[in-house]
């Protein structure tokens, strides 16, 4: 009823308008119309041509206002013969045009030709409609068991404000099983395509509603609302993750739903369901990964090659009529293939729209988060977009990172296209993080540096503290004693080295030097064991501790002067000429004392390091 | 796109994140060690803050980049 009634207006519109506007007329029009998926497809090739003395230089394209609305992509192409290929083929721009003297009820866009049309020229160009939610489907409640079988509305004559010649139309189904389709004269029917026309000398505006009422088991999954979230990393990634809202828009399930059946005859119980989505990710995407709120889903498969990456998931449970599921999809994609520098500022050059095929998207919303310390974001899309705004507060950050948002309506997949987002970021903010976390452990240093060295006791006369004061100073001298010591050895131990040398070179002046030197350091080092060890006995707390560092401080000159002994007997048996072997035996004797006395210093300076 | 845009790479290629976050975490905690033994070890008299500090700073240096690049390379992109 309502088509009918929507086509008797229509019609009465076309008779009251004025007629056509300009003198340009059509003069051959073929549509197509694609059926085949959930979203509808017209691509028609227009030739117009100047019948008036006017130069002419745009076209108009009329919409009833019912379609209008679920129009979501429209393209104008110039028409390059068939042997071209179709990317070479230049875009027109094309806009809303609200000319007067038309009817109301009429949406109307222009096409701009690349040049005026003289009189008696013509031009040949294709435009690209697509629609979203055109497919009504009725019955508008099935069972399992059901089809789904799915209603469109056009109208047979091409809706024009200017008179077409000649005309045809082809309707594409997906499947030959059409349950009803309204015969005009010149109907054909091919298998699963319609085909009307051709109709020739139409006057402007006509109009004649077509119904065609189909079998569709095509997915019809929409996503009610879809946020994309673009993260920049300049460390290396560009993080995409996908929200989805999805939904089946088809007709709606009634009845129970038995699993068994499902799974024992797919194509009988449950032809109006799809189980799976295929996503096209970009190449070397990476970490991809497919989740819910309950957490992975393990129903997924993931294909790649140096081309493209495709990801196939399933929802938890197959998609019914009006059943609804929500999830999350994410993946990395290597930075290189998609920011570029240019002139002093960055941009980030991505994809606009989801990678799912044939979804449709009624709320797109893509967030853009740059790196924090990024200044004068602008945006360039290829189609007019609602952008706002905000900061979003991630891992190492102080004042946020600045977000571009991004708002669609209505999307379907020909809006992937590549936009990008200029803004200037200078390298040195990339050390932001480091920063914050070397000053994170430096302050956890610091801490301990002040706990250590803070005096936090709160009674500073009772007697425990000033023990315990005591001890500390008792403790840090026998520090410096073991200093001493361990450097008095640490001579010993050149003099031996120097030794060493002496036998091997021969070099009597250069071991006596290393004696001089020797000496030198012994008697300082003695000179400031002086005044610790007189702290030592005046202090009470080091009674106990007294006599090891006593010994100590004994065997160590004992050892000394053993050394010196050494020394000078091996220098003297050199200069006297005597033989090595000689030598050896003298010093024998001396070299067990030597080493029975530093093994005994050695533990003694153990003994103290443990107290 | 125009093609005098050059395509912006991260400034250490992602395959060294690992090797680069092992290394240095290691080289930090070695220091980190040093530095609680020198604390724990010299007593308050005769410590000297300047050590202290510069055990604590280069500490802190190795560890900050090294858990940059653990973080990295854990596909933690900050």
């Amino acid at each position: 009823m309502e088509i009918s009634r929507f086509g008797l207006l229509v019609f009465t519109i076309a008779i009251l308008a004025s007629p056509a506007i300009s003198d340009l007329v059509l003069s051959k029009v073929d549509r197509r119309i694609y059926l085949t998926s959930q979203i509808v497809r017209i691509s028609s090739s227009l030739k117009v041509e100047n019948g008036g003395p006017e130069m002419v230089s745009e076209v108009l394209l009329a919409f009833p206002e019912l379609q209008a609305k679920k129009l979501a992509y429209l393209m104008a192409t110039q028409h390059e013969g068939k042997g071209k290929a179709k990317n070479s083929a230049a875009a027109l721009p094309v806009e809303v045009a609200s000319p007067k003297d038309m009817p109301p009820a009429l949406t109307f866009y222009s096409v701009s030709l690349p040049k005026g049309l003289a009189e008696g020229d013509s031009f040949t160009f294709d435009v690209l409609a697509v629609y979203t939610h055109a497919l009504q489907p009725i019955p508008e409640q099935i069972t399992q068991a059901d089809i789904q079988l799915v209603v469109y509305q056009e109208s047979a004559y091409y809706l024009s404000p200017y008179v077409v010649k000649v005309q045809s139309l082809s309707i594409k189904l997906p499947d030959s099983r059409i349950e009803s389709y309204t015969k005009l004269e010149n109907t054909k029917i091919h298998g699963s395509e319609i085909k009307y026309g051709p109709y020739e000398n139409l006057p402007a505006f006509s109009y004649s509603p077509i119904v065609v009422h189909f079998e569709s088991n095509e997915p019809f999954a929409v996503a009610q609302e879809l946020v994309r979230e673009i993260e920049v990393s300049h460390w290396g990634n560009v993080q995409v993750t996908e929200h989805y809202k999805l939904v089946h828009g088809g007709a709606r399930s009634k009845g129970e739903f038995s699993r068994l059946d499902f799974q024992a005859r797919p194509n009988l119980r449950g032809a109006s369901a799809f189980r799976y989505l295929v996503a096209n990710l970009p190449p070397r995407a990476h970490s991809v990964y497919y989740r819910d709120e309950i957490g992975n889903i393990s129903t997924s498969h993931l294909w790649g090659d140096s081309k493209k990456t495709e990801l196939l998931i399933e929802p938890r449970y197959p998609m019914f009529g009006g059943w609804k599921t929500a999830f999350t999809v994410g993946y990395g994609l290597p930075l290189q293939d998609f920011l570029y520098k240019l002139e002093g500022k960055r941009f980030l050059n991505i994809t606009f729209s989801s990678p799912m095929v044939e979804l449709i998207i009624d709320t797109l919303i893509v967030k853009v988060v740059l790196p924090e310390g990024s200044s004068d974001i602008s945006v360039s899309a290829p189609f007019p977009v609602k952008q706002w705004q905000e900061a979003k507060i991630s891992h190492l950050d102080i004042d946020g990172r600045p977000v571009v948002v991004l708002e669609k309506t209505n999307v379907v997949p020909e809006h992937n296209q590549y936009f990008q987002v200029y803004y200037k970021f200078n390298k040195l903010s990339m050390l932001r993080e480091p920063l914050m976390l070397i000053s994170g452990f430096f302050f956890l240093f610091v801490a301990c540096i002040v706990y250590m060295h803070a005096d936090i006791s709160i009674s500073k006369s009772s007697a425990s503290y000033l023990a315990k004061q005591q001890w500390e100073e008792v403790q840090g001298a026998i520090q410096q004693v073991q200093n001493i010591i361990s450097r008095c050895l640490t001579t010993h131990d050149k003099l031996e080295a120097s030794l060493r040398d002496l036998s091997r070179t021969g070099d009597v002046q250069a071991c006596k030097a290393a004696r001089k030197a020797a000496d030198g350091l012994l008697k300082e080092l003695s000179k400031e064991l002086k005044p610790l060890l007189t702290f030592l006995h005046s202090s009470p707390s080091a009674a106990q501790i007294l006599p090891k560092v006593e010994e100590l401080v004994a065997k160590e000159r004992e050892l000394q002067e053993k050394v010196m002994a050494k020394h000078s007997t091996v220098v003297d048996g050199y200069e006297k000429k005597s033989g090595a072997r000689d030598i050896e035996n003298r010093v024998a004797l001396q070299q067990q004392k030597l080493t029975a006395l530093r093994q005994e210093v050695d533990d003694l300076l153990e003994f103290i390091d443990d107290i | 796109m125009a093609p005098p845009a050059k395509a912006i790479t991260s400034p250490v290629p992602d395959a060294w994140y690992p090797t680069l976050a092992v290394v240095m975490l290691a080289i930090g905690l070695v220091l980190t060690a040093s530095f609680f033994i020198y604390e724990a070890t010299s007593s308050k008299r005769n410590s000297s803050l300047a050590k202290e500090l510069t055990t604590g700073g280069v500490a802190s240096v190795f560890l900050g980049f090294g858990s940059l690049f653990l973080l990295l390379s854990a596909g933690v992109y900050v």
